[in-house]
């Protein structure tokens, strides 16, 4: 998984279509993570080219791109890439920059099975937080912003997840043997139960028992 | 029990009507086919699948009993002269009568003598084993071709052919009367006639039909009419169909040379029938059949054609080689009429064009297996109408019936919404505006009151405008979500329920208000044969039932969607755990929107007060099953 790749070998793509706005993220990554590889793309078809031949660990997009230079910058053709490159690459850990995080609401089932790192980064948040969500995306953390959701939103094989570890105890071994998956999966399942519980990475907490503590409060589980 | 009794007849009886009234074109159509056949317009592909079926039957062995003697061109050249002389012919005779053979037929024209030698050939003919040949005068010009003038009458048959419109010649002429009403007999029939004499067989009346011809137990079918595929023919004199002789080398043919110089064995002779004719390209002897397996099928040599029919007549009495026999009339259109509805049947209850065509060409390839069976038991029956009536009726209605059903259930569709719109503009507005009316009349209202209660008349008649614009809206492929969202149908099923989903969940519904936590899950779903207008179904399905809880579910705090396929089923399901809707109210539009979709998918719909509190609605289909069935 992505948190056990040592630093200097992490490979980034960034995708822009604002020369200004690429050179300024590529400085922030750059000082993050002196020794990673980056490459940058500025329209759609750069990008799938990139992702298919670099097989990067990260891809940072911005959702507004042209398809081919030239053209129109559209959110719609950011949408239909991620969703091309989330169903080809379900493990890439991809961070979304966007100025209209709400556009990607259709597309939560399939961002709520994809297996990588995802966070969404509004594009007014100041470089140090976006660098964060970088950094969780790297982790395999997933983000989505408040805007994105109206009220706790589960899938019903992430609450079988949160029953099978906090009524029964069981390890995730034990809970993938139960629900007949992997073990990879039951941890892409915790992601995606904290990502809705709100329950991100913090020092000095571990973050099971918050999740824990948040799924009562939410009077998920008894 | 009593519910599935009650829906199982309700089908029935649905099922009738469909008939009665979706049978009609396919009747119509059988009905003119019908009608082509018995105008004759279909006889020239009928005839066409008749000598494509005989064409294709197994090689039958070399009839022994038959040698031709062909005069070829080589012979033409070698003698240096055409005609051929009548010394030359003598000489044949003389040599051929040495082998003892059961009967000659010398079928080349003699009318006239050919000089030299001419009185040599009137020696040879007066063997009483030769037959020779004449021509009837036609009816047009009333000349015809004499025979040989020194011949009795027993020792000639005529060689009139007898040619159908399209050219083709399919019949044996066996005997005629002439312009003065003398009765003649045909060079094959001559030839059959007396070489069964030597199998003690004579030429008698048939038993079953008294005008046919019989050797022995074999009656030859006589050419009538209305005989198969024939409409209105000349069926005059004495006729049969031909059923030639099938494969490439059907008779054994030897050339004049084969015989001057003795290089044939005697064993091929004796006994048996020889025919003597032309074979020379040259000497236009030639007619068109195209039921015959030859390189050119457009020419085949007269004295071949007096062979088969010569062959046929032996073969049959001798060996109950079949006779090529129809049916009656009307067991012929007996048999159309149930291929048409057999197509009917197909048209009707498959749906899927793909399994149509496999159904269709099943069927075609059955009939024309069963009309090729028959046909090598001598049985000749109308495959092409029949044909024509199955691909018709199954493929052309298929596509009318499916039609025809989108329209009907659109216009169902259309109905629900007028009542609805009336309904709820008599529930609403109308009794709204009255009360307002009464209060301003007798001026007891505060102006507050007034627009709250002119806000609410807004809000009514706005929201009976929304449906009526979303229903009228629903055409193509778009969903009509708000004022401002259109989903494409076209994308999955699943990505485009989920919009609905969380559309539906940011309106502003007094029950949503309570809600906590949901759980929802949208699993890609079985879509192969959804049309674009059942899943705009299950989205306004979807959209109502996330409504009902908006509106129904009080105080409920958790809602559960589930739109997800397994295990062969297809399942939309809206739970939650609210008080519970009142079920005494009578059922909305969107119940009986969801009824008829359940109807046409075949599914179970669900709505129901939980035991455990709250409500379900649920829509499932089996996929699985409705593909059985409608196969």
């Amino acid at each position: 998984m992505s948190q056990e790749i040592s630093k200097s070998t992490e490979k980034i793509l960034v995708i822009d279509d604002h020369e200004s706005v690429l050179n300024g993220t590529v400085e922030g990554l750059k000082r993050q993570y002196p020794t990673a590889e980056i490459q940058t793309a500025q329209t759609a078809q750069a990008a799938s080219q990139w992702v298919e031949q670099g097989q990067p660990d990260l891809l940072v997009m911005d959702l507004s791109i042209p398809n081919v230079s030239g053209e129109i910058a559209q959110t719609e053709t950011g949408i239909q890439v991620l969703k091309t490159l989330m169903q080809i690459y379900p493990t890439l850990n991809i961070v979304v920059q966007s100025a209209h995080v709400r556009s990607l609401v259709r597309l939560k089932p399939i961002i709520s099975n994809h297996e990588g790192g995802f966070t969404i980064a509004d594009k007014s948040l100041p470089l140090q937080e976006m660098l964060k969500l970088v950094d969780w995306a790297l982790k395999g953390v997933n983000y989505t912003p408040k805007e994105m959701r109206t009220r706790l939103e589960l899938k019903h094989e992430w609450m079988n997840v949160l029953k099978l570890a906090f009524h029964e105890g069981l390890q995730d071994r034990a809970i993938a043997e139960r629900l007949n998956v992997a073990e990879r999966t039951v941890r892409h399942y915790w992601t995606k139960i904290q990502d809705a519980l709100e329950v991100y990475p913090e020092e000095g907490k571990n973050i099971r028992i918050q999740t824990e503590l948040r799924s009562r409060q939410e009077g998920l589980i008894d | 029990m009593a519910d599935v009794n009650r829906s199982l007849g309700t089908r029935l009886k649905n099922e009738s009507s469909i008939w009665r009234i979706g049978a009609l074109p396919g009747v119509v159509i059988i009905g003119l086919v019908i009608a082509a056949r018995l105008t004759g317009v279909l006889q020239w592909l009928e005839w066409r699948a008749l000598d494509q079926g005989l064409r294709l039957r197994p090689a039958e062995p070399v009839d022994e009993r038959i040698l031709i003697v062909g005069i070829n061109e080589a012979d033409i050249r070698r003698i240096g002269t055409y005609p051929i002389p009548d010394r030359d012919l003598a000489a044949l005779l003389k040599t051929l009568q040495t082998y003892q053979p059961a009967a000659i037929g010398l079928d080349i024209v003699r009318d006239l003598p050919v000089q030299p030698g001419h009185k040599a050939l009137v020696q040879a003919l007066r063997d009483k084993r030769v037959i020779a040949i004449e021509k009837l005068p036609d009816d047009k010009s009333g000349i015809g071709i004499n025979p040989p003038p020194t011949l009795p009458a027993e020792q000639v048959g005529f060689v009139d052919a007898l040619f159908d419109t399209d050219g083709i010649l399919r019949r044996s002429l066996l005997g005629a009367s002439d312009l003065k009403g003398d009765w003649h007999s045909s060079l094959s029939l001559r030839l059959a006639e007396a070489f069964l004499l030597t199998k003690n067989l004579s030429l008698e009346n048939g038993i079953h039909d008294p005008e046919a011809m019989r050797f022995g137990s074999t009656e030859l079918i006589r050419f009538q009419p209305n005989f198969g595929s024939y409409v209105r023919a000349d069926a005059g004199g004495s006729q049969v169909l031909l059923n030639f002789r099938s494969g490439r080398n059907p008779f054994r043919i030897v050339s004049l040379q084969d015989i001057q110089l003795g290089q044939v064995n005697p064993k091929w002779i004796r006994d048996r029938i020889v025919l003597i004719g032309m074979t020379a390209p040259s000497t236009k002897d030639v007619v068109s059949s195209s039921a015959i397996v030859s390189d050119n099928p457009a020419l085949i040599y007269g004295v071949e054609i007096q062979a088969h029919a010569i062959s046929q007549i032996v073969s049959a009495t001798l060996d109950q080689r079949p006779l090529l026999n129809v049916w009656s009339d009307g067991w012929e259109y007996v048999w159309i009429i149930a291929w048409g509805i057999l197509g009917i049947s197909l048209g009707r209850f498959i749906r899927a064009p793909l399994w149509i065509l496999l159904g269709l060409t099943i069927a075609c390839i059955t009939l024309i297996g069963i009309s090729y069976g028959l046909l090598l038991l001598g049985w000749w029956i109308p495959v092409a109408p029949a044909l024509l009536v199955l691909v018709l009726n199954s493929a052309g209605l298929a596509a009318f019936y499916r039609y025809d059903q989108d329209l009907r259930s659109r216009l169902q569709d259309r109905q629900r919404v007028i009542d609805y719109t009336f309904n709820t503009i008599h529930n609403g507005p109308l009794q709204t505006l009255a009360t307002l009316l009464r209060q301003v009349q007798s001026q007891d209202l505060p102006s507050s009151q007034m627009l709250s209660e002119l806000q609410q008349l807004n809000q009514e008649l706005r929201s009976v405008y929304d449906s009526v614009r979303r229903d009228a809206l629903m055409q193509g492929d778009q969903f009509y979500l708000s004022h401002d969202r259109e989903l494409n149908l076209q994308e999955p099923m699943h990505e485009v329920l989920y919009e609905v989903y969380t559309n539906v969940m940011e309106r502003d519904l007094p029950c949503f208000k309570s809600l906590k936590v949901q759980l929802v899950t949208f699993e890609p779903m079985n879509e192969r044969r959804l049309s674009v207008e059942q899943k705009r179904g299950l989205c306004r399905f979807l959209e109502e039932a996330l409504c009902n809880v908006g509106k129904h579910a009080v105080c409920a705090s958790r809602l559960e969607v589930k739109c997800i396929h397994a295990k062969g089923r297809n399942l939309i399901q809206v739970m939650d755990n609210g008080r519970g809707y009142d079920s005494s109210l009578p059922e909305g539009m969107g119940t009986q929107q969801a009824r008829s979709l359940t109807k046409q998918l075949q599914g179970v719909f669900v709505r129901e007060v939980r035991s455990t509190g709250g409500t379900l609605c649920e829509l499932s289909w089996s996929v699985r099953k409705a593909r059985f069935w409608r196969f």
